[in-house]
Parts: C-alpha cells; structure tokens; sequence
C-alpha cells in the first residue's frame, strides 16, 4: 500500500513538472526577444482565449468600484492590425498562459492599462523609446496617470493604421485635447483637413512629432517652431498650389524678430526669447487666412494682435512691420527708395574715394620714384 | 636753434575725444554690422564669441549712448574754441576746398602742374570731419527711431520704422567703407600720421601737409594774441549757456534710451486654452463590442445564421476547422466534415449539426431556442439568402 503511494505521488510530481515546463515552454519566444513575429505553433492560440473572452459581457469589478470589461469582440480584434497578421493575444498578456489566469492586481482601470502597455515595447521598442521623450511620458513621470500612454491612442485590441484615414490623427488627439481641436478643424489647417480630406495640411503630429510629442513650453518647441512652418511655407511647390507666398520665412527671418529668434535657435538652443514667433501673430491652433475677417493678421485686427507684446502701440506701429513683402515701389515704398539711395550713394561716394586715393597713391609713386632717380 | 622741432597739432582733449570716437565707433560697426547681416556665419560666431544677440544689442546701444556724449562734449569744445578763444573755423568746408581737391586730383592724373598748399585742415581731412558728422547725425536720428518705434509712429507712419532701420543700415556701411578706404589711406597708408595719438607733427611734416598753416606759425599771425580780460569774459558767457544746452542734451539722451517701454519683456502669452479636455466619456482603449440587435428571427444563412454559427462555433468550425467542419461559409456547413454533412437542407433529422446539438454538452452548445430556429431553417430547404 505504501510503495503504491509513493509511486503514485511521484508520478504526480512528475507530471506536475512536465506541465510546468510545458506551460514555460509554450511562451511565445520570438516576441520575447523583441522579434515582431506572428504567434509560433505551441502557444496558446487566440481561439482558445476567445472561445471565452468572446462571451458577452464577461467582467469584473475592480477594487475602486469600475468595471473592467473582459470582452473582447472576435471580429474587432480579427480585423485589427494585429489580429489581421495572425498575432496570438499572449504576445501581449505575456502574464496568461493558461487557465487559470494570475490574480488580477490592478485596482483602477486605468491602473491596468498603465500596467499593461509596456507590452508594446517588446516588439515596438524604437517607438517605446522615442515616447520616453515625450510630453505624456513626462507628465506621467511626473505623476500624471491621465498622461497618454501607447493605447490610449492606438487601441488596444482594435488598433488599425493610425492615419487611415488622415482625419484620424487629430481625432485621435482629440479624445484628450477636445478643445484644441474644436479650435484646430476651424482653422485654415483643420478646415482643409477635415472639410476637404485635404492631404496638404499639417495634422497635429506635423508639428508636434508623433511619439516624441512635443508641447509648446519648458522646451526649445517654440524657438524653432519657425522652423516648422518653414517647412511647408518655405517649400514652393507646395505653395504654389495655393497661391501663397514663400517669402514668408525669409522677410520674417530679415526683420528684428525673426532674426532674434533664429540667431536664439543657432546660438542658445534652450533659451527662451520674447521676440514673437508666427504663432505669436498667426495664431496657434486657430490659425485663419491672414484675408480672414477673423484673422490676428488682418489689417483692422494687427494692431490688436501687436498690443499683446507691444501694449502702447499706436494706430500707425503695425506697418512698421512689412507683412511679409519684400520693399518695393508698391509695398513699403519708402523703404525701398531709402535702400535703393543706398545702392547708388555707396558705390559712387566710395568710387569716387578710390578713384581719388588711387590717383593720389599713383602720383605720390611717381614723385618718390624721380626723387630717387635725381638723387640716386 | 631754439625752434621747436615738434609743433603741437592735437591737444590732450582732442586726442582723447578721438580716442574715444575711434573705439565706439569699431565697436558700433561690429555689433550693427553683425546684426546687418545676422545670417552670415561670421556674424553668428561674432555673435556667439559676444555672448549673444542680446549682449551685442545692448553693447551697440551702450557705445551709441557713449558716442552721443561724445557729440555732446564736441558741440561744446568747438563752441569754446571759437566763441571763447575766437579760434578761426578752419574745419569748415568752403568752395576753396572743393577746388583744392580737384586740383589735387588733376595733378594726380598728371593734367596739372600745380598742387595746391593747405592750411590747418586739408581737403581730405575736412570731408572726413563733415561726414562724421554727417554720419553721426543720421545714425542718432534713424537710431532714435529703431529704439523708439512707438514713440515715432505717434507722429510718423508705421513705415519710417524700417526705413529708418535701412537707412541705419546703408549709411554703417558706407561709414565703414570711408573709413577703410579714405582714412586709413590718408593717415595710415599714404604716410603714418601719428599726431592724433602723439600730439605732434614734426616740421618736415607740416611742410609737407600743412604749409600754410606752419608759414603762419613761423610769422607769428596764429595764434592770434588773446585780450586774457576779454576771454574771461566771454567764458563767462559761454559756459552758462553751454551748460544748460549740454544738460538739455544730456536730458535727451535720457529721453532716447529711456522714453519708451516699446515692448514686454517676458514671452509672449501663449495661447488660452486648456490643454487637458477630454472627451466626456472618455474612451476606453478598446471599444465595448456591440452586439446587433436580434432583429427578428433569422430565416436564411445571411440574416443571421451565419453570425450565430460564428459565434457559437467559430473558435472550433471556423478557420481552425476541427474535426474538418468550416461553419464560416456556407458551403462548408453543407460539406460538413468527417463525420458528414452538416446541413441537409430541408432534412434536421440527416444533418450532423442537428444530431450532435440535440445531445445537450457539445462545447459551443446552442440554447434550445436558438436550435429550434437552426431546425426550421433546415426544414424550409436551409436558405442561404
């Protein structure tokens, strides 16, 4: 009886040890090793998981009182990026490999979430990386759990192309920074976006960067944000497609605030400087056609727009500034006759001094070389 | 002997005041060039070696305000010199001048014989003086405007400011280029003149620049003999008036650096608005499934069997296929699998499905209704569309 014992619990033994390494086994390698490949034969196949987590309604309840639904719908997840590919839903819940699952520890939703996207790195790590430097990862760092993470942006079980179609991005952006984009899909950028699928126009990430996603303060963003617009305000294919003029960086960059701001972003990259750069004038997020009746830039608004910096300007002090044109006999006259009395003063005071001081280095020449010939 | 072998040509305070117009005036033209022409990359090395466009602003305005006290205290020296001491005003540029030079110029070319003896100021050095001061009266104008651009709109339109700003610009290098091309080869390059940092030119100098005025030394008519009663005197006028035009200036120079706040000296505000809105409710990462509504009982494969079959049977008879049955099309639940086909149309009794829901503990298992519907469906000839 005794000897029957023995074997019989060695026997379990050795098959709890054969299970275990079955179950350890069965990891999906590749994904461990930061390889984004599809699940391998051996893990545990979505099927399995869905043959549960497709059931309606499954949840629990958190300790904080919120529901965590455990649901997830065959058809999203199949038709997702991921689900399309064929990876198996282990590649993420690395903690799962079979049932039953380890003990729920999150006790929010949003502590689970924070618990769980870091699965995105091992096979995203270049993207994880580039987050690290961002707004929402230092907000989080900070203590900011509302701070975007990977999902809240991509989805988790449902994520597709994040730019298809191109409305997407900033509707993405939206889900957090609501009134921002109210403002954004009324501006020139959004309207054409929004209103016309215009593939044209910067989105949010244009500017703003994708994972390292920069914001406007305790930053270099708004020193070379001019930059930015450059980008697509300076490239004159693009523009010539609507007319507008590329002079716009160069004329901002010749006068007294555009050359600040440059030589600030050529010399002292992480200093800040008072002179405005184009949101200061142009507006942010609502940036309007400078012949909008709306716009900051519109003749009747500018002074207004010159105020916030310049409190005491006069009626008069905005066309101090040359909007953007080059001097020329229709716009800014003056100053166009002033440089052109400088391009014909100078060379002819200054050829005229030359013409005189050579002749006058000639003659004294000559004079020395008979003085020496009469005495030599 | 006994002559002096030095004459005196530039007193202590004239060679200070050229000293001091000679470093301000380097370093006005470095730190405004540089900002002339901001994007050349020596400029940005000047500017960076300067400490920033910042510092080279504020060291341009410092030697602006030191070269106008310099102005300050030339207006009065003259005055000195000639109300008080009636020194004759020999720097003046007179139609003489004009032709001395031109004759200077045809005798360089060969054309003339004659060269013209000078006096005191030569030609070259009196249109030197006249456009430095010329110069100096323009750049403290147009300056004026730049540094006080509201103060100059009240009464100006806007676009003096920058007219003003290029001709600040066009008149720096066309002081530069004189300086370069008429000074340094008149005082540095024709022959070292060194009395504007001695003191003193030696006679063969004088003789050779100045004649007229060293044949008025030797016979005594300059310096002409001063009454010491009548100088007292008129000093006595001059320096009250002086001083109070001097203190007027003074108070002007004030004025001009400080008149105007022209703008705030922190960042612009940014934008107003709040940056964190989210939408309410906020969205979860994944969205809830949604289950179409039963709308009514489903009578042919598309309507609604199909959807039901993949639900309850799709992690085994889908893609997996176990036991060989694809219930994700139609044409495999016709097919059916090893154990035969799936659906018989319009024959419940025949059809596998039938048979082994019938039992009750299939994984997957229909509710009774849901296979109750499966068997009217099959009975009317199971329907794909």
């Amino acid at each position: 009886m005794r000897l029957r014992h023995t074997l019989t619990l060695m026997t379990a033994i050795v098959l709890a040890a054969a299970a275990i390494a079955a179950v350890a086994l069965s990891h999906p390698a590749a994904a461990a090793q930061g390889l984004p490949a599809p699940a391998s034969q051996g893990g545990v196949d979505d099927d399995t998981c869905l043959a549960c987590h497709d059931t309606p309604g499954m949840q629990i309840t958190l300790p904080s009182g919120e529901i965590l639904y455990l649901t997830v719908d065959r058809v999203t997840f199949k038709t997702s990026t991921h689900g399309r590919l064929g990876y198996a839903c282990v590649q993420c819940h690395t903690d799962i490999s079979g049932f039953p699952h380890p003990e729920q520890m999150a006790t929010t939703r949003r502590d689970f979430t924070l618990q769980m996207y870091t699965s995105c790195a091992r096979c995203h790590e270049e993207k994880y990386q580039a987050t690290l430097d961002s707004v929402h990862q230092r907000a989080l760092a900070a203590g900011n759990q509302q701070a975007a993470v990977c999902t809240d942006c991509h989805g988790a079980h449902d994520i597709g192309p994040p730019d298809q179609p191109r409305t997407r991005i900033p509707q993405t952006c939206q889900r957090c920074h609501s009134e921002i984009y109210a403002r954004y899909k009324d501006s020139v950028h959004g309207a054409a976006l929004i209103g016309e699928g215009n593939p044209d126009v910067p989105t949010c990430i244009d500017c703003h960067g994708v994972h390292n996603v920069q914001g406007p303060s305790g930053g270099p963003f708004r020193l070379y944000s001019p930059l930015i617009c450059a980008r697509c305000h300076g490239d004159s294919e693009l523009m010539d497609k609507y007319a507008i003029s590329t002079d716009v960086f160069d004329t901002y960059v010749a006068d007294f605030h555009g050359t600040t701001v440059v030589l600030f972003e050529k010399t002292a990259p992480g200093q800040e400087t008072n002179k405005p750069v184009c949101i200061d004038c142009h507006g942010v997020h609502d940036i309007l056609p400078p012949d909008d009746p709306g716009s900051t830039v519109i003749k009747q608004n500018l002074v207004q727009t010159c105020r916030k910096c310049h409190p005491d300007a006069t009626t008069n002090f905005p066309s101090a500034w040359l909007s953007h044109y080059r001097p020329s006999p229709e716009h800014s006259p003056l100053v166009y006759y002033v440089n052109l009395f400088y391009e014909i003063l100078i060379p002819t005071l200054i050829g005229g001094m030359s013409i005189f001081v050579l002749s006058d280095a000639v003659r004294r020449l000559r004079n020395r070389r008979r003085e020496e010939a009469r005495h030599g | 002997m006994g002559e002096p072998r030095r004459i005196l040509r530039f007193p202590a305070s004239q060679r200070i005041e050229h000293a001091v117009t000679m470093v301000s005036f380097t370093i006005l033209a470095i730190t405004g060039l540089v900002q002339k022409y901001a994007m050349a990359s020596l400029s940005e090395a000047i500017i960076a070696l300067l400490g920033g466009i910042e510092t080279v602003r504020a060291i341009h305005h410092i030697f602006a305000v030191v070269l106008m006290l310099e102005a300050i205290y030339h207006l009065g020296a003259v005055g000195y010199r000639l109300f008080v001491l009636h020194q004759p005003p020999s720097i003046l540029l007179s139609l003489q001048d004009l032709r001395a030079g031109w004759q200077i110029f045809l005798n360089n070319l060969g054309l003339s014989r004659e060269r013209p003896l000078q006096g005191r100021y030569t030609f070259e050095e009196k249109v030197e003086y006249w456009a430095l001061v010329w110069g100096t009266v323009v750049m403290a104008v147009t300056g004026f405007m730049m540094w006080n651009p509201i103060a100059t709109t009240r009464l100006l339109p806007g676009e003096f400011v920058p007219a003003a700003k290029a001709a600040h610009g066009g008149e720096a290098v066309l002081a530069v280029l004189a300086i370069l091309v008429w000074h340094s080869y008149h005082v540095h390059l024709r022959q070292f003149n060194k009395s504007m940092f001695t003191g003193y030119l030696s006679e063969e100098e004088m003789l050779e620049e100045h004649p007229l005025e060293l044949a008025d030394l030797k016979a005594g008519v300059s310096p002409r003999p001063l009454d010491p009663a009548a100088v007292a005197r008129r000093r006595r006028i001059f320096l009250p008036i002086y001083s109070l035009l001097a203190a007027s200036m003074l108070v002007g120079v004030y004025f001009f650096t400080s008149y105007e706040h022209t703008a705030i000296t922190t960042i612009p505000p940014a934008e107003d608005v709040v940056v964190y809105v989210p939408l309410t409710p906020t969205p979860l990462p994944t969205p809830l499934p949604t289950k179409p509504p039963p709308a009514g009982a489903p009578t042919t494969w598309e309507d609604g069997f199909a959807d039901l079959f993949a639900e309850k049977c799709g992690s085994c008879h889908g893609t997996a296929k176990v036991g060989g049955l694809d219930l994700a099309e139609y044409e495999g639940a016709l097919a059916g699998g090893k154990s035969g086909p799936a659906i018989v149309p319009g024959d419940p009794a025949a059809s596998r499905l039938v048979i082994v829901q019938a039992t009750g503990d299939h994984p997957g298992q229909l509710t009774g209704q849901e296979l109750a519907l499966v068997r009217a469906w099959i009975e009317a000839g199971a329907p794909e569309r």
